[in-house]
């Protein structure tokens, strides 16, 4: 029997609350980075769960887009990363504040 | 072009290649500004190639013309397009008729003169800088050049210009001086004060006709006659003028820029402080090219000037009251080159009064008698001047006749013109300006017949400051060691002065209109030539011929002159005797061997004189304390208002920043948390605004 789409979207906002708390909260920029990968994925399971619904593929499609799209991130995001760390000698988000005015 | 460069073949340069009078000098004006310093004499050779050539040229159209060819029209350079039939097209042209081959000869011939006199008064002498000023010579030739061949007033208003620039140029030659510079920015302020009426006239013209063609069918010309004539609707008048008067108020404005150019009262005050400026630049500019622009342009746009009677009376009383006005100023004179200066206002005026008063023949004949007397006397003075060491005031030099033989003959000729003594060629010519304006003015113009005494009375004084110049200058005994020892002169100093003395005594005989009674009218070669009578092609279709401009003259619906009928010997006869009885007279206050001046016991009549009236007191006045306090008050709306208002919005903006930028806080967090909190506004604004809470 098919799960109801209520379930999916509280799933949806669980992991985006998950990820919004972890933006605004932690310092260190590879939990960052994840938190951002979980904001991400919480729009992920929605496009699924809705093209489920709908019986309509285009959602998936933009599942699929999305994960690329989280690839290249992750891949630029890493890179930042790595740069932070060769410069503060440490990778926490709040100190790389030097270049704003 | 290649279709050009076939036709000059084939039928010779002539009135085909009539451009390249303008592009010779305007090839040799590149070549020397870029490579004259490593030239020979410093760019004096290109210079006297490219107005040789163009005299060739133009000596060339004047036989086409004179064997039947012309009048030749056609556009050169379309740079704004009409858009199918609305609004104006603006194009650069060409024009050749008689007149304006006979100018570009003119300009040509005086031009080409200067350049082998410069060669004795400016390489001789060891000038510096001698690639700007043979630069300055080129670049003058070549806009007087396309100003006389332009085909519309747009045109020739880009060159009037021009050739305000570059007589700014050359008066202020000597820059590391005191006076040229502030002599040469007074030359190029008070013009372009006139000119500004000059531009607001050109904007009308297009504005009225849609067209600012010279000739033809659809110029602004004919346009404005056929309205006169058969009225409708084919022109716009603005501001309520009817068509009449809207035609004079052009008319009026297009005068602003030829009173200025020509010097006429009361814009005359820069010609004589533009003696500034080196002697042969003096010639060039007052025989052939700045100053006879303004004449010049009159006679081009005659047809239209002939539609006014109230602008032709203007252009009358003006040019005979400055006439007089400047000959009164020369009489007290005591530098050579002064005197000249006042004498070339006069006789500017002369051809100004000719063309009011309706002798449009008499006013170009004028102007090219006094192109060659007056090239010549300025060149006459210069070669005075290098034997002088540079000294000008007359009471310095006397006796130089014996020692500078060439100089004295030829400035003897020039003067005997200049003074209107039989059969010398300013004589035909002044003749000619009083008959036609007397001929006229008994026809029923009391305003002509006013302005004609006043020429008349200028006569007399001509006679007077020109023959104490000549006595001053050249008899007498030297009153100083130098004019005792004068410089020796070279040929390229003696070689214009001969060409230009044969010219002065022979040029006359052109047009001898006193005689007409006896040789016949048709022997009136100048008349005949202007009237296109040598042509196959009909110049009254074009309506630039000179008996079309009578014809038109003596409408009713026009000007309205009418002619008196009067022997041309009878004024003949009046204007030898006032030209004589004053030259007589100079001899006997100024002959001997002593002179003793004579001027001063004209007391304070002379010092008004010497003071040239105040009118540059006046004019120092009215800028100072009219200008000046009116652009005083502009600049502090300017500065205050305009500028506060833009300063003001930027300063907000500067403040604003300033204060904004701290919620930039660097911290990627804190920009995730106003993110969320927007986004949270967003939504709640949208639940509010859409009802759902």
């Amino acid at each position: 029997m098919a799960v109801s789409i209520e379930w999916y979207l509280l799933l949806s906002a669980a992991v985006f609350s998950i990820g919004l708390f972890g933006i605004l909260v932690r310092q260190n920029a590879l939990m960052f980075l994840m938190s951002v990968e979980l904001l991400l994925n919480a729009a992920n399971i929605n496009f699924v769960a809705f093209s489920l619904y709908w019986g309509n593929l285009t959602g998936q499609l933009f599942a699929l887009i999305v994960i690329a799209l989280a690839a290249a991130e992750v891949a630029v995001g890493i890179g930042i990363i790595l740069v932070v760390n060769r410069n503060f000698d440490n990778i926490d988000v709040t100190e790389a504040a030097t270049m704003r005015w | 072009m290649v279709g050009k460069l076939s036709a000059v073949v084939l039928f010779g340069p002539g009135i085909e290649a009539a451009e390249l009078t303008a592009l010779f000098p305007l090839l040799t004006f590149i070549i020397i500004l870029f490579f004259g310093r490593y030239l020979p004499l410093k760019g004096a050779i290109p210079g006297i190639l490219a107005t040789g050539g163009a005299l060739a040229v133009s000596l060339w159209g004047v036989a086409d013309i004179a064997t039947g060819a012309g009048p030749r029209q056609e556009t050169l350079l379309t740079f704004v397009e009409g858009v199918a039939g609305d609004g104006v097209t603006l194009t650069f042209g060409i024009l050749i008729d008689p007149l304006a081959i006979l100018m570009l000869t003119i300009v040509s011939l005086i031009s080409f003169l200067v350049h082998i006199f410069s060669l004795g008064y400016m390489n001789d002498e060891g000038e510096i800088d001698l690639p700007r000023y043979y630069a300055g010579l080129s670049l003058f030739t070549f806009s007087m050049m396309a100003f006389v061949f332009s085909d519309n007033l747009l045109m020739s208003f880009v060159f009037f210009e021009l050739v305000g620039l570059c007589s700014f140029i050359l008066i202020g030659f000597w820059f590391r001086e005191a006076g040229p510079p502030s002599a040469a920015k007074k030359a190029f302020l008070v013009t372009r004060f006139g000119d500004y009426f000059f531009l607001i006239g050109v904007v009308a013209v297009l504005g009225t006709f849609g067209t600012a063609q010279f000739a033809g069918a659809d110029s602004f010309v004919s346009i404005a006659t056929e309205q006169l004539e058969n009225g409708g609707t084919i022109m716009n008048t603005f501001l309520g003028f009817g068509d009449g008067a809207w035609i004079t108020v052009i008319g009026l404005l297009v005068l602003g820029g030829v009173l200025g150019k020509s010097a006429q009262f009361p814009f005359h005050t820069w010609l004589p402080d533009a003696m500034e400026g080196p002697t042969p630049v003096s010639a060039l500019i007052h025989a052939a090219t700045m100053v006879a622009a303004g004449v010049y342009l009159v006679a081009r746009m005659y047809g239209f000037y002939v539609l006014s009677p109230t602008a032709l009376s203007i252009i009358a009383l003006v040019g005979g009251f400055t006439a007089f006005f400047a000959a009164t100023m020369a009489l007290v004179k005591q530098e050579l080159k002064q005197v000249l200066a006042y004498s070339t206002i006069s006789q500017y005026g002369y051809m100004m009064l000719a063309l009011g008063g309706g002798g449009y023949v008499a006013a170009v004949f004028h102007l090219t008698t006094h192109a060659i007397f007056k090239a010549l006397l300025f060149l006459g003075a210069g070669s005075v001047i290098i034997a002088m060491h540079h000294k000008e005031n007359m009471w310095e030099m006397g006796g130089l006749r014996s020692e500078m033989r060439v100089t004295y003959l030829t400035f003897l000729a020039g003067s005997l013109a200049l003074a209107g003594i039989f059969p010398f060629a300013g004589f035909w010519s002044k003749d000619e300006v009083l008959f036609e304006t007397l001929a006229h003015g008994l026809g029923g113009s009391p305003v002509l017949l006013v302005a004609y005494a006043f020429g008349a009375l200028a006569v007399v004084l001509t006679g007077f400051y020109t023959f104490r110049m000549v006595f001053l200058t050249f008899h007498g005994e030297p009153r100083t060691e130098l004019a005792a020892d004068p410089e020796p002169v070279r040929w390229n100093v003696k070689f214009p002065l001969a060409v230009l003395g044969v010219l002065s005594v022979v040029a006359g005989f052109i047009n001898m209109g006193v005689l007409k009674e006896i040789i016949g009218e048709g022997n009136l070669f100048l008349h005949e030539f202007l009237d296109g009578k040598t042509m196959d092609a009909d110049l009254d279709s074009v309506g630039l011929s000179a008996h079309h401009y009578a014809e038109v003259l003596e409408s009713d619906f026009a000007a309205g002159y009418e002619v008196a009928e009067l022997n041309p010997l009878g004024p003949g006869a009046v204007a030898t005797v006032l030209a004589v009885v004053p030259v007589v007279a100079a001899w006997y206050l100024f002959r001997g061997p002593d002179v003793e001046p004579k001027m001063t016991k004209l007391g304070s009549v002379r010092t008004l004189l010497m003071n040239n009236y105040y009118q540059d007191e006046y004019q120092v006045w009215l800028a100072r304390g009219l200008t000046l306090p009116a652009a005083k008050v502009a600049n502090k709306f300017d500065q205050g208002i305009i500028d506060g208002v833009v300063d003001g919005a930027g300063g907000v903006s500067l403040f604003a920043g300033e204060r904004f930028r701290k919620i930039q806080t660097g911290v990627v967090t804190n920009y995730a948390a106003l993110l969320t909190l927007g986004f949270l506004l967003l939504a709640l604004v949208f639940a509010l605004v859409g009802g759902w809470i």
